[in-house]
């Protein structure tokens, strides 16, 4: 399956700040993709450096074949949603229908009003007026209108409560389903990333530590459990990514490279929350040593 | 990208035409009861050949807070620069907005362009509408007073005010652009305007073209004829360079006197009693000036200057803008 992101050492540094820092991923076609990692790991600029809102330091991207870049065939081919999902906030819905419709070749405004009315939501009233929910329902079906190869959005669950969050990610789904857009999504709410997205993307201190399926990511992670003990005889092996040591015992995370033969560790399956949070609080990128380490390298993180 | 800037403005166009025309009405009603004092007044001097004496005379053509009026569309250009130049952009970045704007199908140098042309095109049209009805209105006054040359009437008639808007609203478009902030950009915009309109203004345009000098004899003084633009006045020494200042002597405006002439004006309670004792000890006196028949040059050049600074405004905008993330 043919790649819809894919990216090379993109690197995006302000005056001071590196805010993503050699960067390279790979996003297939149809994934719903999940951005997480904590504040600050880069993921807005990684998705600003895609929809071609701003211009990357170094490093290529490729999206849906091109460059990004100020061209209309481009701007068509990517949906953009940015944080808060800002919009005029004194013209309604309908007042932006018409705005898309006068600003892209490719509108469904049609579809627009469907999807609103469908959670019912307003067309004739300023956006403002609307709940966080109903905004970012707003905002997301304008996105889709564009009918867009590739969906970007950032943190658009933030703001919701539970109930708008589901019917967000349930109008997402449904967009997404049967030949829709590739998505990519940032977020910080591991629950709902779990209920939509088939892809995980991990960012931290403006590197990635993961880009997998997430299918992928459960099958080579596990949690072993044991007395507490040396280690080293794991880390032959496997790539060890967290270590907790108690006094009695110690935890690993480990991603797997073959069977765990040592039947003093008891070995669990990690959930999707535990690798995430296992790579977010390595101390440093680095700190994975074994014959692994060369394999995390692989998907652009520690380099 | 014409109909969005459209439904993002009409409103502020329909107050914009609301406000012209009722100045269109009040300078209306004005002019045309100044055209009718004027035109009885030259009837009446035509009957007693009087009528060298009515230019310039102090009769009164109409209400003084019209006049005053007058004077103060003089920050009609700066106007929509302000209100609609410096938050073209500003406020878009400060609402995240561009980010919905510039993620359509439109690339983001076409949008600025199209909303930077309707926006000049705006400002021009207001400008040029307002400084219509105020060089009809000015026309019994110029003729009465001879000052269409002078600054405050200059400034507000014929083509200078378009270009004075259109250069505010480059610079209310550019400052926004630059600054990200809409308060930050209007303070950028006013100050910029009034700062360039002032320098040139009082001092630039007197430069437009090498002014002409004439000298004249103390007792016999020579005006410039009709509404010319004045440079400077003085007095020349009898050797051919102007005369000294020096307020700490007596002196005449600064000319500090011939011992001879000193007495001229203590035995006399008129100061020009001075005069024909300078005069015969070789003193003359010249005006340098730009005559009125520059009227237009001047306009034209004015106008083009501010024109040229839009241009450059409007070229840097685009260069940020393309070259900035947004």
């Amino acid at each position: 399956m043919s790649a819809v992101i894919q990216t090379s050492g993109l690197t995006k540094r302000y005056r001071r700040v590196t805010a993503l820092s050699d960067c390279t991923i790979s996003v297939p076609e149809g994934r719903i993709s999940a951005l997480v990692g904590p504040n600050g790991a880069g993921k807005t600029t990684l998705l600003r450096l895609l929809a071609g809102l701003a211009a990357p330091t170094a490093g290529q991207a490729t999206v849906l074949g091109g460059v990004p870049r100020q061209d209309p065939a481009y701007l068509a081919e990517v949906g953009f949603l940015a944080q808060e999902a800002p919009l005029y906030r004194r013209r309604t819905a309908e007042h932006h229908i018409g705005i898309g419709a006068h600003m892209n070749q490719h509108w469904d405004s049609e579809s627009v009003r469907a999807r609103l009315s469908r959670v019912r939501i307003p067309l004739d009233r300023p956006v403002g007026t609307l709940s966080g929910g109903q905004r970012a329902q707003v905002a997301l079906a304008l996105t889709l209108a564009k009918q867009p190869g590739l969906l970007l959005l950032d943190e658009p669950l933030a703001a919701l409560d539970p109930l708008a969050r589901q019917r967000f990610l349930g109008t997402l789904a449904e967009a997404a389903a049967g030949g829709g857009p590739t998505v990519v999504l940032s977020s910080h709410l591991i629950a709902d990333i779990e209920r939509v997205c088939d892809h995980l993307i991990l960012l931290a201190e403006s590197r990635v530590q993961l880009c997998d399926d997430i299918e992928t990511l459960l099958a080579e992670h596990r949690i072993l459990t044991g007395p507490r003990k040396d280690t080293t005889g794991i880390a032959r092996t496997h790539a060890i990514v967290r270590e907790d040591t108690t006094a009695r015992q110690t935890t690993l995370l480990v991603r797997l490279n073959g069977p765990v033969i040592d039947p003093a560790w008891t070995v669990d399956d990690a959930n999707l929350e535990e690798i995430v949070l296992g790579y977010m609080s390595r101390d440093d990128p680095g700190y994975s040593t074994g014959p692994q380490a060369a394999r995390l390298s692989a998907v652009g993180g520690d380099r | 990208m014409t109909w969005v800037t459209w439904q993002q403005y009409r409103y502020q166009a329909a107050f914009a035409a609301a406000l012209l025309a009722a100045l269109a009405v009040v300078l209306l009603i004005s002019g045309l009861h100044a055209a009718a004092v004027w035109h009885s007044a030259l009837a009446q001097c035509a009957t007693d050949h009087s009528c060298a004496s009515v230019v310039g005379s102090n009769l009164s053509l109409g209400n003084r807070i019209i006049t005053t009026l007058v004077v103060a569309t003089s920050a009609v250009p700066v106007l929509p620069g302000l209100l609609w130049g410096a938050p073209a952009v500003a406020t878009e970045l400060e609402t995240g907005t561009n980010q919905f704007a510039w993620t359509q199908s439109v690339t983001r140098r076409r949008w600025l362009a199209v909303r930077t042309a309707w926006l000049l095109l705006a400002a021009a049209v207001i400008a040029g509408s307002v400084s219509a009805i105020v060089t009809w209105w000015s026309g019994p006054f110029n003729a009465l007073t001879a000052d269409a040359f002078q600054v405050n009437r200059f400034d507000v008639t014929d083509i200078v005010p378009v270009g004075y808007a259109i250069f505010a609203m480059a610079l209310g478009i550019s400052a926004g652009t630059l600054l990200r902030r809409t308060l930050p950009a209007l303070g950028m915009t006013l100050a910029g305007f009034a700062g360039v309109r002032l320098v040139v203004a009082l001092w630039l345009r007197l430069h437009y073209m090498t002014p002409v000098t004439v000298y004249y004899k103390l007792t016999a003084p020579v005006t410039p004829p009709g509404s010319y633009l004045l440079v400077t006045n003085g007095f020349v020494g009898p050797d051919g360079k102007p005369a000294a200042l020096d307020y700490n002597v007596p002196n005449y405006n600064g000319v500090a006197l011939p011992s001879a002439c000193v007495h001229a004006t203590q035995n006399s309670p008129d100061p020009q009693a001075v005069l024909p004792c300078l005069a015969a000890h070789g003193y003359r006196a010249s005006v340098t000036f730009q005559p009125a028949s520059r009227f237009w040059a001047f306009q034209g050049i004015e106008t083009g200057i501010f024109v040229v600074l839009a241009a450059v405004l409007i070229g840097i905008t685009f260069f940020v803008l393309r070259h900035r993330d947004a």
